[in-house]
Formats: structure tokens, C-alpha cells, sequence
């Protein structure tokens, strides 16, 4: 065997090397007077499939506030980092985009994990985390008014899908959850709402989200005779189950967030499986100029709702540094109320909303995720939910409010 | 820039202390121990748990994660004590997805997958962010040079020289008198500390942890630093550390270097490098970079 040989000397040099990597990287990104925004979605790992179109949401509007001539002329870039879906490695990615690319604001965290793991760097460092992360726990950090979540939390999801049962004629329900930071949460609204109305929770089931059987899951569902089940899972073990009830002659209704039936479920389960079962989520204001530009933008791509959202992050982080006259995290985190709720002038894009505050003029940014207004803990107010019934392989729409 | 390098090296310390402590088990005993982040979440939440729900000083909490890790590396000793290769590393690595799993589901205990957050730092909140990582810093890389130098005597003395005997032939060390179990269940336990205590500073650095933190891709950074640095040599683990930073973290600045990449594509070029240049290195440098010297002197 030919033998190569690394020696200490060879790989203390190669060591140095890397270190002056770094030290380019620090120097090139001295240059000039932008602002920066830091990126840090799912680009791998479990949130892979929706990071690349939540960053490139959030380029556009950013290509689209250069050309409209930036933060009061001063260029915007934005720098990505992929947090992998994972807290250790979005914590080394935040890190990078604080310390080395001196961000201002970051966006466009999705795991709840990763979120909170995150949200200490940025209160601490003094700038904005825009998220699309859904947990309770998020806001109730003692986050000093740094993070504006654009999700409605699982608290607002469970409860406006109650809402939605009671008033489709469902009084006995099955929740069947994954285990997740909601699992309990929802448990817990589940019961308050059905109980209220003169209904029950007739059985609570938590399982672990990598089973690939769940037979004595479903026995007691059939046992429990009820009108409806709630599939509070993910995609692998929601599909699972419609298999499972459907064999089991299951006849209620099913009841899932949207996450967890998609197209690849209508690949893989045969119509007859999936017909019937009712999707709810919280929807991007489709009606919405914003939504409709973003659409435009990203040609006939559909448009998911956490891209909406990123959208939403990039142009209130603009439009709050541009309204404040200057970037700094401190200035946006306290600008954002201003330019996103209030009896301004209402605008749906950066470009309008740039005009409108160089000319003076007060704006409410009403984005393509919906009116974008936050409560002084950061959260959502007013996101319309979007309810849809399988039918042949195909979504129809049955309410949208 | 600092402010990142130093965190980096917090990072790179902790992930040295873990390749020590992985070391003991599996470069010294010759155990191959897949279950490695399971000991670093055990440290971790016991430490977390302590000083957030009993209040207990941070020191004791950090001693606690350290035994509690020792303790279960002992018990995990006895059960594996006939298991050796393939069958060991699944089963250790079947350990360490209990420990996540128990995590994220004992919710009354462990606050299940919304985690633990808030957990105390040394001074934080009355230094600045960038002082409360200098303090970190010089914490975690004393650990490093604490757990060096004992673990360095450790692999010379006759209990060293005893593991690696059991190493290379269980049952010549059997029939040479030594009792190959108790033996193996102390390196467990000793591995298990260092790994458990890594894991308690961990939680008080970054004031959160989850079960998702503790998913088997850290077990594999560290089966990979201390691969690349050297099997068996104490010094060989502190290098691979670095060095696997290093090319987690240079790779960032690598990737973007290349004209004409898009985020997405550094992504995925990211995680290319890192298996490509692992691969090279265990194709040409099997023995690390830094091979234990087999032949042992009386002292380090």
C-alpha cells in the first residue's frame, strides 16, 4: 500500500489555512455600507423541503427593495445560513451571521427547536428573529420584544380547528398526536372547546411520530365510537393511519393539519383511502396583492404558506428599518408596529412602501401571509384558516375565513 | 468575528472533551460506544434540571451530569458486557435514541420536545455577551486540559495498559487474570463522565436544550474527530475536534467562496466536503493523524 503522509507539519498548515479563511471572509464582507439581513432556514434535514422557497422569497423582495432604490440608499443584502433543521448547527449558523456577517435582523427559522435554541444570540445580541416556528413556549421567552412570529401559535391553530368541528356537527372526537411541543397543548384546547359545546374528547392517544404500525391505535379509535378523528401527526404517520382506519371500515370524519396530507399522500394511498378527509391550515391571504405578486414571482410554483411568511419577515424588516432611518436591530424591532399595524397608508409591496416613507407618509404593510399585525408578545393577530376536503386526488376548498 | 471564533472554540472544546471521554470507551477498552450523544444528553439534563428546578449552584450540577452519566455508563457496561463490535455499537446506539426518546416524551420531567430553556450561565446577564463567552471559553478548554492530562496518565498507567489488553484479545486478558468485566465497566464509567460532564457545560452555554439536540449526527462528528485525529492518543482526540470544526465551519466560508453558488447549492456542497474530505482522510491516513504509539512508557 502506497502510504501518503500527513505529517504535523502539513496539517498544522493546512490548519492555518483554514483559519485564514476566515480571516478573508471577515475582510470581504467589511467593504461597503449595506445592510444585511441574515437567512437561516431549513436548506437539509426534516425542514428541507421548505427552506430553499423560504429563502428565495426572501431574496426577491430584497432584489426588489434594491432596485427600488434600498434603506434610504443604502443597498440591502442578505446572507444565508443553513440551519439544517437542527438547534446545535442553527445555533453555529446564527453565531456566523451575527459575529462574522453582522446581520441586523434574522428570518426564516422554521423548527421550533431551532427557533429557541436561536432566540437567545438574538436578544442578546439585540436583533429582531422574524420565525415561522408555531410552539407557545416561542413568545413566552423573555425575549425583550425581539421576536415576531408569523405563524399563529399551535394554541390559535387547535382552537380555530375545533371551532370548525363543533360547527361541521362533531361531538365525539379522537385525538390521535405525534409527539411534538403541541401534542398536550392541543389535548388541553381540545377538551375546554368540546366540553363547552356540550361535546367530548372521547379518547387522547400519544404516539411516537417514526412508528410505521398502529394497529392498537386504531382498535381503540373503533372502540371509542366517535364521529370524528383528529390525525394530529405528520405526513409518514398520518398516511399510515388513513391506511389503518380505512381497513378498519372507519366511516367518521378525518381531520388533519395540511402538513400532514399533501400531494405525496395522493401518490401514495389509492383515492378511495384519502376521499373525504378535511385539511386545515393557517393560509396566506390569497386574495391579498402581496400574495398575488409573490405568486407572480415564483411563476407557477405553488406558493406554501412558511414562503408567504419569509416573504412577509424580509419586507416588515425593510420597511421598519427604512421607516426608523436607520438599521440597526434596536431601531427595526421598535419600527416594525409602527409600519405593519395603525391608520397608515395600506401597502402590499416594498416598493410602494419605500416611496411612501421617503415621501413622509405613515404606511401598514399588509403582507401575503395576512395584515401582519403582532400582539405586544410577538404573535400573530388575525390569520385567516383555510379548510379543504380530499376529493379524487385533489383539494376542494370548503371554507375559507 | 472574535465574538465567532471564540464561540467556535467553546464548540470545538466541548466537542474535545466528548472525543476524550469517547477515547476511554472506545479507542483505550476497544468498545465501540454509538451511544455517545445519549451520555452528553444525560450530563446535560441532569445538569439543566438541577440548577433549573432544585437551584442547585451550577458546580454541583455540572459534578451531578458528570455522575449521572457515570453511573449509567457502568450500567450500560453490564449489559453490553458480552457484546462486542457491530452488536455493541447497535446497541449503544439503540441507548442513546431511548435517552432522546424518554426526553421528548416524560414531559412532567424533562418539559418533552418544547425543551428546557433559561438554563443559568456562568455570569450571564451581568457580563456582555462576548465576556460570558471568554469566561465559557476558558471554563470548557481548562475542562479539556484537565481531562487530558488525567485521561493521558490514565491510558500509561497499568489500568491503561490493562484496557488495551482487553482491546486487543479479551481473553488472553482473561487468562492473564484480569478481570475483563469490572475493568470494562470502570472505562465505560470513566468515558461516560467526561462525555456526561461535556454534555452539563453544554447546557449552560447555550441556556436551551432539547431532545432534538441529541439526534446521533453529534455522536458521529465526535466517532469522526476522534477517527480522523487518532484512535487511541489522547492528544489525537483534541486534534479531531478541531479539526472536525474546523471543516463544519470552514466549509461555510469555502462554499460561499465559490462564484456562482446559490444557498441551496452551498448547502448541499457544504455536507459534500465534509463526507468527501472524511473519506480521503480514512482512505489515506487509516490510522489518524496523530496514531497511538503501542508501545506505552511507565509515565505520559
Amino acid at each position: 500500500m502506497t502510504q501518503t503522509r500527513i505529517g504535523r507539519r502539513a496539517a498544522l498548515l493546512g490548519a492555518a489555512g483554514g483559519v485564514t479563511s476566515f480571516a478573508i471572509g471577515g475582510k470581504a464582507f467589511g467593504q461597503g455600507n449595506p445592510v444585511v439581513f441574515g437567512a437561516l432556514p431549513p436548506l437539509t434535514g426534516a425542514g428541507g423541503p421548505y427552506g430553499p422557497a423560504m429563502l428565495r422569497a426572501i431574496q426577491q423582495v430584497v432584489e426588489e427593495a434594491n432596485a427600488a432604490g434600498g434603506i434610504r440608499g443604502r443597498q440591502i443584502r442578505v446572507v444565508a445560513e443553513d440551519d439544517q433543521t437542527n438547534p446545535d448547527a442553527g445555533v453555529r449558523g446564527a453565531r456566523k451571521l451575527i459575529d462574522v456577517d453582522r446581520v441586523t435582523a434574522l428570518m426564516g427559522t422554521w423548527a421550533s427547536s431551532v427557533t429557541t435554541a436561536v432566540a437567545p444570540l438574538c436578544w442578546e445580541n439585540r436583533l429582531p428573529l422574524f420565525t415561522v416556528s408555531g410552539a407557545d413556549s416561542i413568545t413566552l421567552l423573555p425575549h425583550q420584544g425581539f421576536i415576531f412570529r408569523t405563524q399563529p401559535n399551535s394554541r390559535l391553530q387547535i382552537s380555530t380547528g375545533a371551532d370548525f368541528l363543533l360547527r361541521q356537527g362533531s361531538r365525539r372526537v379522537f385525538h390521535m398526536a405525534a409527539q411534538s411541543p403541541f401534542a398536550q397543548s392541543s389535548q388541553d384546547v381540545l377538551v375546554e372547546k368540546f366540553r363547552a359545546a356540550g361535546g367530548q374528547v372521547a379518547g387522547y392517544v400519544v404516539y411516537e411520530r417514526d412508528k410505521t404500525a398502529f394497529r392498537s391505535e386504531v382498535d381503540q379509535i373503533m372502540r371509542a365510537r366517535v364521529d370524528t378523528v383528529f390525525l394530529n401527526g405528520y405526513l409518514p404517520d398520518v398516511t399510515i393511519l388513513l391506511r389503518e382506519l380505512f381497513r378498519a371500515g372507519f366511516d367518521g370524519r378525518r381531520f388533519t393539519p395540511a402538513y400532514a396530507v399533501n400531494q405525496n399522500t395522493f401518490q401514495t394511498l389509492p383515492n378511495e383511502v384519502t376521499n373525504g378527509v378535511i385539511t386545515w391550515q393557517p393560509s396566506p391571504d390569497v386574495e391579498s396583492g402581496a400574495f398575488r405578486r409573490l405568486q407572480t414571482r415564483f411563476g407557477n410554483v405553488e406558493v406554501d404558506p412558511y414562503s408567504a411568511q419569509t416573504n412577509d419577515h424580509a419586507a416588515l424588516a425593510i420597511l421598519a428599518a427604512a421607516a426608523a432611518g436607520d438599521a440597526t436591530g434596536v431601531a427595526i424591532r421598535d419600527a416594525v408596529r409602527r409600519i405593519a399595524s395603525g391608520d397608515g397608508e395600506k401597502v402590499d409591496n416594498v416598493t410602494d412602501g419605500l416611496r411612501a416613507l421617503a415621501a413622509g407618509r405613515a404606511i401598514n404593510y399588509e403582507g401575503a401571509s395576512g395584515p401582519v399585525d403582532f400582539d405586544e408578545r410577538g404573535d400573530i393577530r388575525g390569520t385567516k384558516f383555510r379548510y379543504e376536503r380530499a376529493e379524487n386526488g385533489r383539494f376542494a376548498l370548503m371554507e375559507l375565513r | 468575528m472574535e465574538a465567532y471564533l471564540v464561540a467556535m472554540l467553546v464548540f470545538a472544546g466541548l466537542y474535545a472533551l466528548m472525543a476524550l471521554g469517547l477515547n476511554v470507551i472506545w479507542g483505550l477498552a476497544g468498545m465501540v460506544n454509538l451511544g455517545l450523544v445519549g451520555f452528553f444528553g444525560l450530563g446535560a439534563y441532569a445538569s439543566a434540571l438541577l440548577t433549573t428546578k432544585l437551584l442547585w449552584p451550577m458546580p454541583l450540577g455540572w459534578a451531578a451530569g458528570a455522575a449521572v452519566a457515570a453511573a449509567a455508563g457502568a450500567v450500560m457496561a453490564v449489559i453490553v458486557a458480552r457484546l462486542r463490535g457491530d452488536y455493541l455499537a447497535i446497541v449503544t446506539l439503540g441507548f442513546a435514541e431511548v435517552i432522546r426518546l424518554v426526553a421528548s416524551n416524560e414531559i412532567w420531567l424533562t418539559n418533552g420536545t418544547d425543551g428546557i430553556s433559561g438554563i443559568p450561565g456562568p455570569w450571564r446577564g451581568a457580563v456582555t455577551p462576548q465576556q460570558f463567552n471568554l469566561i465559557f471559553l476558558g471554563i470548557v478548554w481548562a475542562a479539556v486540559a484537565v481531562a487530558f492530562v488525567a485521561l493521558a496518565r490514565v491510558s500509561h498507567s497499568p489500568f491503561g495498559r490493562v484496557l488495551r489488553a482487553v482491546r486487543e484479545d479479551e481473553d488472553v486478558a482473561a487468562v492473564a487474570g484480569k478481570p475483563v468485566l469490572w475493568f470494562k465497566v470502570r472505562a465505560f464509567c470513566l468515558g461516560a463522565a467526561v462525555v456526561g460532564f461535556a454534555g452539563a457545560l453544554y447546557a449552560h452555554y447555550n441556556a436551551y436544550i432539547a431532545p432534538e439536540g441529541f439526534a446521533p449526527l453529534l455522536t458521529i462528528y465526535i466517532v469522526l474527530a476522534l477517527t480522523a485525529g487518532g484512535v487511541g492518543a489522547m492528544r489525537g482526540a483534541i486534534v479531531g475536534a478541531l479539526l472536525v470544526l474546523l471543516l463544519l465551519e470552514g466549509t461555510r466560508f469555502l462554499a460561499a467562496a465559490i462564484p456562482g453558488v446559490t444557498p441551496v447549492q452551498k448547502a448541499a456542497l457544504r455536507e459534500g466536503i465534509i463526507a468527501l474530505s472524511l473519506i480521503l482522510l480514512l482512505r489515506f491516513r487509516p490510522q489518524g493523524l496523530i496514531p497511538e504509539r503501542t508501545r506505552t512508557r511507565a509515565s505520559p
